[in-house]
């Protein structure tokens, strides 16, 4: 009996990713990059291209080093930084909490839904100068033109999840004596999560564009009023390295998510028959 | 074997039921009429099958003893009281095995006594207990997804059975499995069910399937009318699928139920 149950489990087992494997593909990312460089730095060596319009890797490298020297880098980024986080976590929790009353109300549902789809096909980014003369020229306007862009996307992908929950997992819970409550916290949340999860990296990368381009509109401090200030001055490398920065923090948040799904969502990995 | 009763007068009736149906009337929407006036006694401790063409509102029957659907007319009572869905006397086993995909089988086995409001240590002991009795100890700490349908199949058994109610409502639970499975589910069922004394009503188009597991093998009309013909499955206890498959016995039941079946969609 326990032979077949092995054997029988095995089939099922997905092939793990091995060391090997992975070992290579860090390899040959390095090289990618690597060659990358070299090229774009070959480029403007051998006259192909002008670094004024393209900079140069080397010119990218000394403009980061520059600002953070000389002690300009990390104001700027706390600044956004704090933005970012600030409507990620309001997106989040409002994102989250709208999508569980329109799913228990089909009827708030209903009412609202023409007023959600009208607001979120606005071009929000142009909305920018009107939050800044709402919200004032600090990191309000910011942080609220970025929930306006990162609340739709956790409250659609949350509410998505929540509407094809498998109704055969209701059905048995309810008929164990499952409350409503226990229906929500052991059937309809985590089948959400998946969805969730996919809302908040996109949402995350939707909120640090806000923030930026909000920055780049009109702003005290933050790495958007930086790259406004030297594209003014066609200073490309500055601008390409600020970039760089924005999207290296992006991609230590975006890491840090990755760290909570794979504790979280354990169970959906290395299988097909799951929800997703 | 098969009953004498006539319809009117149903055969099919005992002395002081756990469940009792009576003139039970289902229709959707206004025209569909799914039951036609059903009744069904089914004694204390009894494995009946129920089955039927598909559309013969076997389903609709289990529902409705469930408490999952309304009866328009007729009466249905269990223990003397009207069924609820939720009721704590009573598991019903769904035909998709729907173990909780974020769950450990471990956890999908104790999740059932979780709802019930069984302590977290008694729950883990009895739900270790009843994994090993379908087998799958090993895979205690997997996610379903690892399982293969069998396997769930049997996780979803020990999560009714360890929450060790009297009665069990089950919807065509098997069906989804190849024939050789099913054969050891039919015994992990079996041994399940004989020590836990409890009262079965089994949904299910397999004849084969109804013979091996019950007492009583019910055949319902094509109509909708109910229940048209009985036959007492008279095989020893405990019984083994897998050598009724040879026995002489066996194959005449099966043959009579066939029978009556076709006679019942004629």
């Amino acid at each position: 009996m326990t032979d077949m149950v092995r054997s029988e489990a095995g089939l099922g087992a997905a092939a793990g990713t091995n060391g090997s494997r992975s070992r290579s593909v860090l390899g040959a990312r390095i090289v990618f990059l690597l060659a990358f460089l070299v090229a774009w730095q070959g480029a403007v060596a051998l006259g192909l291209a002008n670094p004024a319009f393209i900079a140069t890797p080397v010119g990218v490298a000394r403009s980061l080093l520059h600002l953070i020297v000389g002690g300009k880098l990390l104001p700027n980024l706390a600044t956004t930084l704090l933005e970012i986080l600030l409507s990620f976590v309001a997106s989040v929790i409002f994102g989250v909490a709208s999508a569980i009353v329109l799913d228990r109300s089909e009827w708030l549902n209903r009412t609202l839904s023409p007023f959600l789809t009208a607001f979120n096909s606005m071009p929000r980014i142009a909305l920018g100068p009107l939050f800044i003369l709402w919200f004032g020229i600090g990191i309000m306007s910011k942080a609220v033109l970025a929930f306006s862009l990162g609340y739709f996307i956790i409250l659609l992908s949350t509410l998505g999840g929540l509407k094809n929950v498998d109704r055969d997992l209701l059905l048995m819970s309810r008929l164990f004596g499952a409350s409503q409550a226990r229906l929500f916290w052991h059937v309809r949340l985590p089948w959400a999560l998946p969805g969730v999860f996919a809302g908040l990296r996109l949402s995350l990368i939707y909120c640090s564009a806000g923030a930026v381009i909000g920055e780049m509109i009109a702003a005290q401090s933050g790495l958007g009023l930086l790259v406004q200030s030297y594209s003014g001055r066609f200073d490309v490398a500055g601008v390409m390295a600020l970039i760089l920065v924005v999207a290296v923090m992006v991609m230590a948040l975006t890491s840090l998510m990755d760290l909570c799904e794979r504790r979280l969502l354990a169970w959906s990995k290395g299988s097909t028959d799951v929800p997703g | 074997m098969t009953s004498e009763a006539t319809v009117g007068t149903p055969g099919w009736t005992v002395e002081a039921p756990d469940i009792r149906v009576r003139g039970v009337r289902v229709h959707f929407g206004t025209s569909r009429h799914v039951l036609t006036g059903v009744d069904l006694d089914v004694a204390s401790g009894e494995f009946i099958a129920l089955i039927g063409a598909s559309g013969c509102g076997k389903t609709t029957l289990l529902n409705v003893i469930a408490g999952l659907v309304p009866a328009a007319e007729g009466t249905v009572m269990i223990r003397d009281r009207p069924p609820a869905a939720g009721r704590s006397d009573i598991c019903y086993i769904l035909a998709r095995d729907a173990l909780l995909p974020w769950r450990t089988v471990l956890s999908n086995v104790a999740y059932g006594m979780e709802l019930s409001g069984v302590g977290r240590a008694e729950r883990e002991r009895r739900a270790r207990v009843y994994l090993e009795r379908v087998g799958l100890r090993d895979v205690a700490d997997f996610f379903p997804s690892r399982l293969s349908q069998g396997m769930r199949q049997r996780a979803s058994l020990a999560r009714a059975f360890a929450v060790e109610r009297s009665l069990y409502l089950m919807d065509e639970p098997f069906s989804a499995l190849d024939s050789q499975t099913k054969l050891l589910l039919h015994d992990q069922l079996l041994s399940l069910w004989e020590s836990s004394h409890a009262t079965v009503v089994f949904v299910t188009h397999d004849i084969g399937e109804a013979i091996t597991l019950s007492d009583r093998v019910l055949v319902m009309s094509r109509r909708g009318a109910g229940v048209v013909e009985q036959i007492h499955v008279d095989l020893p206890r405990p019984r083994s699928a897998e050598a009724l498959q040879a026995d002489e016995r066996y194959h005449d039941l099966y043959r009579l139920a066939w029978t009556a079946l076709r006679a019942s969609t004629a």
